[in-house]
């Protein structure tokens, strides 16, 4: 059917919290019919939020035509760009791509867009008529929304009133034959403009400074600063400290961000999307859990996710409201990274117990909101007296903080008569209002104190002298004595078990103010999990909403219960009373609930445990393995040895990036692994520099692991890479695609398991460049004879005796590895064997028609393109090389690196920037890493790590890698290890293509065969069909200088009109160049030329970018191979227009998308084009693929073009043709 | 229909007959079998044939909420199975407090 909405862009007040926070220069899209009654209401109500101003959503079902008639009243050219979408991207892109006619609208005008919705799920919209990342953008300034497909049948009501629904961000969607349920739509946003009642940047009253940036939701934000006030002026209980209270409603009445209301088992769906604009955010959802893609039970199971800008997933709770225990509460949902958590990015998911008919009210007297059941489950009992249902049965009292509750805290109270009346029969401590352990009796007990004590992180000194650590009490003595080594708590259940907890509370009343931080009371902690089941109100760990105050003060021990249901995976556990002053200070650890019957022994003695970071599981019926758990942690507040506070942030309490990076509480920097050469090529060698202090995992050759892959604290994205092993990504799917690197957000929590197929030293790294630099490395070390300090796996044979002598630490390099002598595993005796010989040298790079270049360029380039390229007849591009599956790839390198060529001779890396800025000096040794494929890792994995030999090279030498392709795992990125810091933004980096069996590889205009190359005709002999690959490396960190040969600061420096005076503080990891495949087209010199925004994608007036514009005709299979192998830790979103693959593209029930999100270092993607070119429809014309960070990545060139002829062009033969 | 899916036909009735002749043998036998269908993962002894299904008493399963009771299920749906027999290894007995 044809459904019609008349949506107008309108420029509006959006207040944004009930101080009168706000921005005067938002934007919104709206529908008409509520335009006059928004505007309205805006006038009337200056200072507090109106309903209606929110995120427009708007609802269709699957196989709709839906035609939009957008009026734009913004006095810029706007439009609306839908994503997922199938369109005519020559009128409804909602954008001025290429060589396509506008589809924007300019101001007053209108446009009608045609969208097909061929899939059900979230078809996020926003402007690309300015994409500016200052505050006179639009998205950035709330331009965005969403239109929500339904499945087919559907019809959807107002959840308040029940009825009909032409917009909201709440409603209920009902069918004729499947369940009806809640759905919430919850946009995030950050950067965008606020100013306070009096038309300043609002200020924290903690340290009298500015306040952390807008992070909000759907328009609004709840930030701690101003409920601090209210404490500090004595409003309300003027005896808590702050941050225990931020999300208290028995002290400040429901926040103004968005509370979702259900019944409890209600089936509910939250429409999760990053509306704007920079950070990548983690979803956090307390109580429940769901699947990463809910299109298929093999997805992962999740209860906290990372999402990007311009990207958007479906969040389907298991068992619906309350999950499987049935709990009722608030539960509270977050950004998990703290900063933002603190400055307001959060809101409830309230789950009731009784009906609410608009006759009841909170304790502090507002009416609460009537809320239709849903009409295909029970009415829920209406509230008496005696029962008066969730939150009236709380012994609160308004103003002051939250009731501690009952049972729970050992020598605490019993139950009210009405919490005896709520409970449930066999309430119990930590299991007062629901049964969470459904029955099953308690057959595991921890009893976990939380201490505080002075850590070391690194052999050079650095410390934070006010560790906090999860403890369990029989080590108590021994880790304050210093017997044992302080790491993060890591328990170990089996699967099917109900937990008691006795939490203990020895931390001492206040944390000490220094550099970092200004002195706080932290006077009551909590042990908050995630993943099991529990109840919300009593064992949350945290003070939320109307709930009761889980948390103990100092001295006083109390028991919560969970039950771990099935095999999960890591769960983390944390502080949720001051995280943002304490968990950076080492308030992090996780369970893990492992297959049932194991049993876990220390890996060194075998004696049997229930806890560490690295244990041996045996399992009677499963394989045994070993099970290895790693935390990064940033924001890890360290001194120097001599008490020197480490990357201080400008003032104490300021949470602008304060501190360096650490794992498991420690960290081995770089800097401090020069050798005696001073050649950064051994940095990680055990040979020069011996081990790290950082976490070795140790295995015996073939044994399993399981890699816990958690992040501790405190706000930023981080890239893990293992070198020389990959693992499914969806873990309970065989089929999914194989990784070798994961993003990883705060409190997210992967399992990654392999076998470890031959003996050698394996890097594992979070290797952006920053983190890598301060240390967040170390090895997987795997033996193939018996080693005294490691017990076998029981199921395997046992490792032979040893018959030689461990290797030691000499203090020089290694000797070269001899490829030549090792055949990667599983290599079969005839493979094909497809050569290579590449070259590394250092060349100008020309990175757009307007003169922006890198004189210092280092590639990698086969050996017959380099005299080309170093006379100037070739632009250099990124090596791109390619193996079908089975061949044994030989690649031969050999460095032709000058010293005088390097621009930092004297050993100082300036620019772009990275934290702890030290002497090291430019390596003219070079390697060449490839992540995924196969090979030996002593000799073919590019890496001179632990004891393996030399797998560099210098002037003079050659090595010839030995690389199987095992599987046919599409895209892998490659780049050089050899110096991460001097070599890989200059360029040296690449990708490897598997190919299936029997491919071969041709110009896209010439036909004929070529060897390398990032735009190419796969034709294959099997399939009897050919395709088009198109390479995408997206990469940054780019040092660029103008045609004048000045400095390009990027991304000030490309920000359009220009960079707003606020914003000069840059991360270190936003500063640099980016684009795609050593191009970018940054759109700075488009504007400087022709000030026009809504022009700037416009070929017709600035010809085509530099970034590469690939070419097909409609229908054409494509393939787009996307890769990041350089260098930054700001994540990336990937979006295409008009097109969409599957989330994994080998499993067929997958999800499919338009975007890729959290992009960063190592990430390697295989787009399959559905419908290929142009889409199902296979609309001609230019489709615009690009970043969907608003700030700072589109600005700063992020972008190009894929081109769909709809008449055969003389250049580009078709497919068909051959 | 050919003489060819004639002789397939009775190739499965072969194999099927033998397998439920091997499963009768096993009768009050443990048994060890793996399973497509959740819960995948089946220990317990071998109470009857029922025509081409069988009856187990289920001691465990991957959870422990669908253990001890009797299970019936359809030889086709069996993927992987071990029958204990006297002299020959044994399946462990798991237990959840080891």
């Amino acid at each position: 059917m044809i459904r019609r909405y008349h949506v107008v862009a309108i420029p509006i007040r959006i207040v944004v919290n009930n101080f009168g926070d706000h921005n005067p220069d938002g934007r919104m899209y709206v529908l008409k019919e509520n335009e006059s009654k928004v505007k309205e209401l805006v006038r009337k109500n200056p200072v507090t939020p109106v309903e209606l101003v929110q995120p427009l959503t708007i609802r269709a079902n699957a196989g709709d035509i839906v035609e939009i008639l957008f009026e734009n009243q913004l006095p810029f050219a706007a439009g609306m760009h839908f994503q997922e979408a199938d369109y005519n991207v020559l009128t409804s892109d909602g954008a001025n791509v290429g060589l396509n006619p506008s589809s924007l609208a300019d101001c007053g005008e209108t446009i009608l867009y045609q969208i097909n919705t061929t899939n059900e799920g979230i078809y996020f919209f926003t402007d690309l008529g300015n994409v500016s990342s200052t505050e006179e953008g639009s998205n950035i300034q709330g331009l965005f929304g969403a239109l929500l497909v339904e499945r087919r049948g559907s019809w959807w009501t107002d959840p308040e009133t029940g009825e009909a629904l032409n917009s909201g961000v709440f409603a209920d969607i009902h069918h004729p034959f499947l369940p009806s349920f809640r759905e919430y739509a919850w946009f995030f946003n950050d950067e965008m403009e606020v100013d306070d009642l009096t038309g300043n940047r609002p200020i924290n009253s903690h340290t009298n400074q500015e306040a952390e940036s807008f992070h909000g939701v759907n328009y609004r934000y709840e930030p701690l600063h101003n409920r601090l006030r209210l404490v500090r002026e004595g409003v309300v209980s003027p005896e808590v400290e702050g941050e225990e209270v931020h999300h208290d409603s028995w002290v400040f009445g429901d926040p103004a961000t968005p509370i979702l209301r259900g019944y409890k088992g209600d089936p509910a769906v939250i429409r999760l999307i990053h509306g704007a604009s920079k950070e990548t955010h983690v979803f956090h959802y307390h109580v429940h859990q769901w699947p990463r893609d809910p299109n298929t039970l093999n997805s992962e199971i999740l209860d906290a996710q990372a999402i990007s800008p311009q990207s958007h997933y479906n969040i389907i709770p298991l068992y619906g409201l309350g999950s499987l225990q049935g709990a009722i509460g608030d539960a509270i949902i977050h950004c998990h990274l703290y900063p933002h958590f603190e400055v307001g990015m959060w809101g409830i998911n309230r789950i009731f117990d009784t009906l609410q008919d608009g006759s009841q009210c909170y304790p502090n007297g507002i009416p609460i909101a009537p809320l239709q059941p849903l009409p295909d489950r029970p009415v829920p009992p209406s509230p008496t007296i005696e029962r008066p249902g969730f939150p009236n049965f709380i012994p609160g009292k308004v103003g002051c903080k939250a009731p501690r509750p009952p049972l729970g805290i050992v020598g605490g109270r019993e139950m009210t008569e009405l919490e005896r009346n709520a409970a449930v029969p066999n309430a119990r401590p930590g299991a007062v209002f629901v049964d969470s352990c459904l029955g099953n009796p308690v057959v595991v007990e921890f009893d976990v104190s939380m201490i505080e004590l002075p850590i070391v992180y690194n052999k050079q000194g650095w410390n934070d002298p006010k560790g906090r650590i999860y403890v369990l009490d029989k080590d108590l003595d021994d880790v304050l004595s210093g017997k044992k080594e302080p790491e993060p708590l890591v328990l170990h259940i089996p699967a099917g078990s109900c937990i008691r907890m006795n939490f203990t509370n020895r931390l001492p009343h206040v944390l000490d103010g220094d550099a970092f931080q200004l002195v706080t009371r932290t006077y009551e902690t909590g042990f908050h999990i995630h993943f099991v089941k529990f109840d919300v109100l009593v064992a949350d760990g945290a003070s939320v909403g109307w709930n009761y105050d889980s948390s103990v003060l100092p001295g006083e021990t109390i028991r919560y219960e969970w039950f771990a249901d099935t095999e999960l995976k890591a769960f983390f556990f944390h502080d949720h009373l001051f995280p943002v002053s304490h968990q950076q200070h080492g308030v992090f650890g996780a369970g893990i609930i492992q297959p049932r019957f194991s049993q876990f022994f220390e890996s060194r003695t075998g004696e049997e445990t229930d806890h560490g970071t690295q244990v041996t599981v045996r399992n009677p019926i499963i394989p045994n393995y070993r099970d290895l758990s790693l935390f990064i942690q940033d924001f890890a507040l360290l001194f120097d040895k001599d008490g020197k506070p480490l990357q201080p942030p400008d003032f104490p309490g300021s949470l602008a990036d304060p501190g360096v990076f650490a794992v498991n509480y420690k960290n081995e920097p770089l800097q401090f692994r020069l050798g005696e050469d001073c050649d950064p090529a051994y940095s990680f060698s055990s040979f020069v520099n011996g081990d790290p202090v950082t976490p070795i995992l140790r295995a015996y050759e073939g044994d399993p692991i399981r890699i816990r892959l958690l992040q501790g604290a405190q706000e930023e994205s981080h890239s893990f890479n293992i070198h020389g092993l990959k693992w499914p990504r969806e873990r309970p799917s065989n089929d999914t695609v194989l990784q070798s690197q994961q993003h990883i957000g705060i409190s997210e929590s992967f399992t990654f398991e392999m076998e470890i197929p031959r003996a050698g030293d394996y890097l594992w790294a979070f290797e952006t460049e920053e983190d890598i630099w301060n240390g967040t490395w170390g090895l997987i070390r795997t033996f193939d004879l018996e080693v005294e300090d490691l017990i076998p796996l029981l199921d395997r044979p046992l490792p032979p005796p040893r018959t030689e002598p461990l290797p030691i630490v000499t203090g020089k390099p290694p000797a070269l590895a001899d490829p030549q002598s090792t055949l990667p595993p599983e290599v079969a005796h005839n493979a094909p064997i497809r050569r290579y010989r590449v070259v590394a040298f250092q060349t100008p790079i020309i990175y757009n028609s307007y003169g922006d270049h890198d004189p210092f360029g280092i590639v990698f380039a086969l050996e017959e393109d380099v005299e080309d390229i170093l006379s100037g007849k070739k632009n250099p591009e990124p090596l791109v090389l390619r193996g079908n599956v089975g061949d044994l790839v030989e690649v031969t390198l050999t460095s032709r690196l000058k010293f005088e060529l390097f621009p930092f001779q004297d050993g100082i890396h300036p620019y772009p920037p990275v934290k702890e800025q030290a002497f090291y000096p430019p390596s003219l040794r070079i390697s060449l890493h490839v992540n995924l494929l196969d090979y030996d890792v002593t000799t073919s994995s590019g890496d001179t790590v632990g004891f393996n030999p030399d797998q560099t090279v210098g002037l003079g030498e050659e090595i010839t890698y030995r690389w199987h392709v095992s599987a046919n795992v599409g895209t892998c990125a490659m780049w050089d290890v050899a110096d991460l810091r001097n070599h890989r933004s200059f360029g040296t980096f690449g990708a490897f293509i598997a190919e299936p069996r029997f491919s071969t590889y041709h110009d896209p205009y010439t036909l004929e065969s070529v060897k390398a190359g990032a735009n190419v005709i796969i034709r294959n002999q099997f399939f009897q069909a050919a395709f088009r690959e198109f390479v995408l490396i997206m990469h940054d960190g780019v040092r660029l200088v103008d045609k004048q040969g000045q400095l390009i600061v990027d991304p000030l420096a490309g920000t359009i009109p220009e960079a707003d005076p606020e914003d000069l503080e840059v991360d270190t990891y936003d500063f640099g160049s980016r684009g795609f495949n050593y191009r970018s087209e940054r759109l700075i010199n488009r504007f400087r030329e022709h000030p026009v925004l809504r022009d700037l994608f416009s070929s017709k007036v600035f010809g085509d970018p530099a970034t590469p514009v690939f070419e097909a005709y409609p229908g054409d299979p494509i393939f787009i191979r996307l890769t990041n192998p350089s260098e930054r830790r700001r994540s990336h979103t990937f979006h295409l227009h008009g097109h969409k693959w599957k989330f994994d593209p080998r499993e067929l029930d997958s999800n499919s998308q338009s975007f890729i999100g959290h992009i960063v270092a190592g990430d390697a993607q295989d787009l399959l084009i559905i419908g290929g070119a142009g889409g199902r429809f296979n609309f001609p014309g230019d489709y615009m693929y690009r970043s969907g960070n608003i700030r700072w990545d589109i600005e700063q060139g992020m972008w190009g073009i894929l081109r769909v002829h709809d008449q055969i062009q003389q250049h580009l033969p078709p497919l068909s043709n051959e | 229909m050919s003489s060819y899916y004639g002789n397939y036909d009775a190739v499965n009735t072969m194999h099927d007959e033998e397998l439920l002749k091997h499963f009768q043998n096993g009768i009050g036998c443990r048994v060890f079998i793996l399973s497509p269908s959740f819960p995948f993962m089946f220990i317990g002894e071998i109470l009857s044939i029922v025509e081409d299904a069988l009856e187990i008493f289920v001691e465990t399963t991957h959870f422990a909420q669908l253990e001890n009771r009797t299970w019936v299920m359809h030889i086709d749906n069996i993927e992987v199975f071990y029958i204990e027999r006297p002299g020959e290894p044994r399946i462990p007995e798991l237990n959840d407090l080891q």
